[in-house]
């Protein structure tokens, strides 16, 4: 157990965000990549064709492009909330939000095997939700109450680590995006710069899972 | 207490073992999407047995993101089928062609009405539901979406007020109910147009 020093909570009832060292600094880092994707522009990829010296620029259509920007920027958002929040529950909420978020910004390329992939990184994020939620509860059964700032607390009981690894389970699941973009597909897909979101968000949530797992 | 929520919690996971164990064999696309809402099942098993106010807190999130999720699942699996809409007509039974329908909707959305709340918002979306599926139609979303975003407000309003003026709760609850009845009749209603027409 290692209670973080909050700079600062700011409560709502009993549900809560603090900020401490640790969290601060991934939340300015979810900050700076919502703007990156807020402003930066799609890239477009050159074809080559070997053995001559043709080429040709993929042009990537500009609703598809806005999808995938609102997308990313969802994303980033929901990575946001879900490293600064205190409350378990709520963290398990925006974690399956980043989950979808991935799942759109994946699936709105009109390639075939991109959807393939993001189909089957879909179900594997659903599946994970059980896991998540599940977790949760149990925490809740366990010691009584969903707040880190109670949870961190020496009277209250610790949590089991049976529960504890459920919740990195649940955690691993809905981040599992970049590796099924570790595909080619995904990457060789145009509309680079929101892609990264994906991976960021996920070692966002993962990074958090790990502060949540020693803290509680 | 804790014996009680042991013995459930043994229960679930065996439910969650099988429905895994279900997904795992499965190889169908489609089969494996509608085992993966078995599974959600389970999950909201596990959250409902803490079984105090604070479950019936959490089921509901859980509830709108396990659908969130399987939903846009579902879009990326027609996409990926490469899958056409296709228009399917009304029920074709006697009676629902004339006027049984409109009379039973609206006997249902009164009745919601009166009962107000979540309760009512269900009657009444029942009642929205049957008859949109008794007819061929063609919706307007935005009506619905409209509708949506209102209860919200009403429901944000009512929540300020609890907060902020904790002396007009009699208001903020009837404000909480109206919302929530628009939301859940809304929510319902739209169950009814998946029954088939163009969005």
């Amino acid at each position: 157990m290692i209670a973080p020093v909050p700079y600062f909570i700011l409560e709502f009832g009993d549900e809560l965000v603090y900020l401490s060292a640790f969290t601060l600094t991934l939340f300015l880092f979810a900050l700076v990549f919502t703007l990156f994707a807020l402003f930066s522009r799609p890239e477009r990829q050159v074809d080559i064709a070997f053995g001559g010296d043709a080429y040709a620029t993929k042009e990537i259509s500009l609703p598809e492009m806005r999808f995938r920007r609102f997308m990313a920027i969802a994303c980033g958002l929901a990575s946001m909330g879900a490293v600064v929040t205190g409350d378990l529950f709520n963290f398990t909420l925006f974690v399956s939000l980043v989950g979808i978020c991935n799942l759109g910004i994946v699936a709105a390329v009109k390639n075939k095997h991109v959807q393939e992939a993001a189909f089957q990184y879909g179900i594997v994020a659903l599946a994970a939700t059980v896991p998540l939620f599940g977790a949760a509860a149990m925490i809740a059964a366990s010691t009584g109450t969903l707040s880190m700032v109670e949870l961190w607390k020496v009277t209250t009981p610790p949590v089991p680590a049976i529960i504890s690894a459920f919740l990195v389970l649940g955690v691993m699941g809905e981040g599992m995006a970049p590796f099924y973009a570790a595909k080619a597909e995904m990457f060789r897909a145009p509309g680079a710069p929101y892609v990264i979101m994906c991976s960021l968000s996920s070692l966002l949530i993962f990074l958090r899972v790990i502060e949540i797992v020693l803290v509680i | 207490m804790w014996e009680q929520y042991s013995i459930g919690l043994l229960f679930v996971f065996i439910a969650g073992v099988i429905a895994f164990y279900a997904l795992v064999r499965e190889k169908d696309d489609l089969h494996r999407l509608l085992l993966l809402d078995l599974t959600e099942i389970v999950g909201l098993g596990i959250v409902a047995l803490l079984g105090t106010d604070l479950a019936e807190a959490l089921i509901l999130p859980g509830l709108v993101v396990g659908i969130a999720e399987l939903l846009a699942l579902s879009q990326v699996y027609i996409r990926k089928e490469g899958l056409r809409e296709r228009p399917t007509p009304g029920l074709d039974i006697e009676v629902i062609r004339a006027d049984a329908p409109l009379i039973i909707s609206i006997l249902l959305i009164v009745y919601g009405l009166l009962l107000s709340g979540f309760t009512g918002g269900g009657v009444a979306g029942l009642g929205v539901v049957f008859y949109i599926m008794s007819r061929g139609h063609r919706e307007k979303f935005e009506i619905l979406e409209m509708a949506s975003g209102i209860s919200w407000a009403v429901w944000i309003v009512a929540f300020f007020i609890f907060m902020f003026a904790p002396e007009c709760w009699l208001l903020a609850l009837f404000l909480a109910a109206i919302g929530i009845l628009l939301k859940v009749t809304a929510k319902m209603s739209l169950v009814g147009t998946m029954w088939g027409g163009q969005p």
